[in-house]
């Protein structure tokens, strides 16, 4: 006897309900072990609920009254079933567009830790220099890149930084197009701008989900598939915004003396949104980092581990230094990438 | 400008409409319906109407109007920025309207240059690479844009500054660059979308003056946008009135000025210094008589204001009226002081205040 079973009788929905396994199959739940255990038989009359307490009529109420209602357990066992179906399909279309990207991840891997860090830490001084050109960004990549070292975390910030550096050039590459298709129609922008939404605010753990099905843990290019997904949307967002920003009689001007299309992108429009692009790239870095860390709940190598490390240990200070050090390859990319930013602003006025 | 009396570019028929339907919109207005009506009853603005203009081979056509009147969107249907709804548009004789994108940008990069109102240069090019922009696009290499683009840059007077940014130049200077980007294109018309009305007064006079000083040399097709009538009267061979989208009155600025046919351009004039922008030839008698009790001999193109204080204000004198060393008529200063009352305003208001 359950609170609903009045509703079903008056709708005369009796025999529908009847009609489906009255034992209820799949697994019992708690609930009604305990129940069981508590001897409450079959036929006995349940208290009457009181109004204060009436239950929302949600699938499993409902499936207490009637067994043809599924229960929210059947429904997310169908919704797995369902990604379960799609999955060989998905994968083969997936699987071939995305293993380059798991050749660049570990090729990159390989080359940043088989570097010697007498040369590996110049030759990141040397791109700050190149860059950036500022003494105090340089200092402080330098000094950082040597307190890590010191303290025996070069190698896993190097390989954090190769990967954030793969997933960054995917990202441009792919999101740079991207934003200019979305500036050009308003159709794209349409269509584009509640898929960048949910993937900025899905949490960054669901991300992983799907993806573990799809691909084996222990490829490099799921953790890739998941940082660029994350990391991409800034700059989709921003050069796209930036070439929509570009002053209008300036166009006006581009078409004035004949420009073509292509002359005009080139020519025009990506650079006076550079500015805001590199803004985007700066944003995707950063974004980048911070998902690298939750990806090394999928295997990704680097200062994340360590942090995982801390916690599943709880070695309290494994967990603190890496997650300085992660802050500090934060603040040294941030700055390196603003440097330039502030530069290619600066030659504009 | 007698030489060259060919028509470079024909408006016919222009009709412009802004709105979802403007075909349908067109019928109305074709049907005799006026701009507030049919914004009111169809919900469409009416850009331009029943336009019909001839702008002849190396003379300024000044269109002059109010804001809202219509001649931006009349000069950027010229190189189809903006598309009509009907008309034609001849071009040298063929009707731009029928191009493809392909000869449209051929006529855009050989035929047409444009200055703006807002300059419209690129920020992230220098001044050089500016004025020689037209010659990159055509394809020319960078060299040969640069040399046409300095050489241009000479010409405005801005020799030392090819390296700046726009930026970092004045209202003006940056005006000097868009001139010279028009001219390097070496175009035979060039469009001036209210090109000086950014600058300051005596900033604007100097870029007249620069106008007319290149235009005595190149006798380029210009075609110059203007709500100013000082500067259309300045300017302008053939000066074209527009009024609600429609042309109320075109000719010749002293014909228009002697003769306004319509209440507005009346209204218009009203307040004009009429003795520095009327010419001693528009109030002359044509005749080759030598007359008598002559005062002395004045320049045909020369304005009454000079003309006054030559006679000191005696309005007994009697001069000759010379053009290349020839007689071509008399000035009776009686003449040119009548000249100098306005025709009365049609506005009441107006009247009662003056």
């Amino acid at each position: 006897m359950a609170f609903y079973d009045g509703l079903i009788e008056t709708l005369g929905l009796s025999n529908w309900c009847g009609e489906a396994d009255a034992g209820g199959g799949g697994p019992v739940t708690m609930a009604e072990l305990l129940a069981r255990a508590n001897g409450g038989g079959a036929g006995a009359p349940e208290p009457d609920v009181p109004l204060l307490e009436t239950p929302f009529p949600s699938l499993d109420t409902l499936h207490r009254s009637c067994d043809a209602i599924p229960r929210t357990r059947d429904m997310t066992e169908a919704v797995e079933q369902g990604f379960l179906n799609i999955k060989d399909g998905l994968k083969f279309v997936l699987d071939p567009l995305t293993t380059p990207l798991g050749w660049l991840l570990d090729a990159s891997l390989d080359l940043f830790q088989a570097t010697p860090w007498f040369i590996m830490i110049p030759l990141l001084m040397l791109l700050t220099w190149v860059t950036a050109r500022s003494v105090g960004v340089l200092v402080l990549v330098t000094l950082s890149f040597l307190f890590m070292a010191f303290i025996d975390h070069y190698n896993e910030a190097i390989q954090t930084l190769s990967i954030i550096f793969v997933c960054t050039i995917f990202s441009v590459v792919l999101g740079v197009p991207i934003g200019i298709a979305m500036s050009k129609s308003n159709t794209m922008q349409r269509i584009a701008i509640p898929i960048l939404d949910m993937l900025q605010t899905l949490p960054t753990f669901v991300y992983l989900i799907p993806l573990i099905f799809l691909f084996s843990v222990t490829e490099s290019k799921l953790y890739g598939i998941a940082i660029i997904l994350y990391a991409i949307v800034p700059v989709i967002r921003l050069t796209d915004l930036g070439i929509r920003l570009v002053d209008k009689d300036v166009i006006e001007a581009a078409d004035a003396f004949g420009m073509s299309n292509w002359q005009k992108l080139t020519g025009v429009q990506v650079p006076l949104a550079l500015p805001n692009i590199m803004a985007g790239i700066n944003q995707t870095i950063m974004m980048s980092l911070a998902m690298v860390v939750i990806a090394s709940l999928v295997s990704a190598p680097g200062l994340g581990r360590l942090v995982l490390r801390g916690i599943n240990n709880l070695e309290l200070g494994v967990g603190l230094v890496a997650g300085f050090c992660i802050v500090l390859l934060a603040v040294l990319l941030d700055r390196a990438t603003k440097a330039a930013l502030g530069r290619i602003n600066s030659s504009e006025q | 400008m007698t030489e060259q009396n060919n028509i470079k570019v024909s408006i016919r028929n222009l009709y412009k409409i802004f709105g979802t339907d403007p075909q349908a919109a067109l019928e109305h207005v074709r049907g005799g319906l006026g701009k507030p009506e049919l914004l009111e009853q169809h919900g469409h603005v009416l850009g331009l109407q029943d336009i019909n203009v001839d702008i002849r081979a190396g003379e300024i056509t000044v269109i002059m109007g109010l804001s809202g009147s219509g001649k931006s969107t009349l000069i950027r249907h010229l190189n189809r920025l903006i598309e009509p709804t009907a008309g034609e548009i001849l071009v040298n004789g063929e009707d731009v309207l029928a191009y493809d994108a392909t000869k449209l940008d051929a006529l855009r990069q050989n035929t047409m240059s444009m200055v703006f109102q807002k300059f419209a240069l690129f920020p992230h090019r220098t001044v050089l690479e500016n004025a020689g922009m037209a010659r990159r696009v055509r394809g020319e290499n960078a060299k040969a844009a640069d040399k046409e683009g300095q050489k241009w840059l000479d010409r405005v007077g801005l020799s030392g500054y090819g390296g700046h940014y726009p930026n970092q130049l004045s209202g003006g200077m940056q005006q000097r660059v868009g001139i010279a980007r028009a001219l390097a294109s070496d175009s035979e018309i060039m469009l001036m979308d209210e090109a000086f009305s950014a600058l300051d007064p005596l900033i604007r006079t100097d870029m007249q003056d620069l106008l007319l000083e290149l235009q005595r040399e190149l006798h380029k097709t210009i075609i110059f946008i203007t709500h100013d009538l000082d500067e259309a009267l300045k300017l302008a061979d053939h000066l074209v009135i527009l009024k609600d989208g429609a042309v109320v009155q075109q000719g010749e600025p002293q014909e228009i000025l002697l003769h306004p046919n319509d209440p507005y351009i009346m209204d218009f004039i009203a307040d004009i210094n009429r003795a520095r922008v009327l010419r001693v030839r528009s109030v002359m008698e044509v005749t080759t008589d030598p007359g008598t009790n002559i005062a002395g001999d004045v320049d045909a193109n020369s304005n009454l204001e000079r003309v006054i204080a030559l006679s000191e204000g005696d309005t007994n004198l009697n001069y000759r009226v010379m053009e290349d060393g020839a007689q071509v008529g008399l000035l009776h200063m009686r003449d040119l002081v009548r000249a100098l009352v306005p025709v009365e305003a049609s506005d009441p208001a107006r009247r009662l205040a003056s």
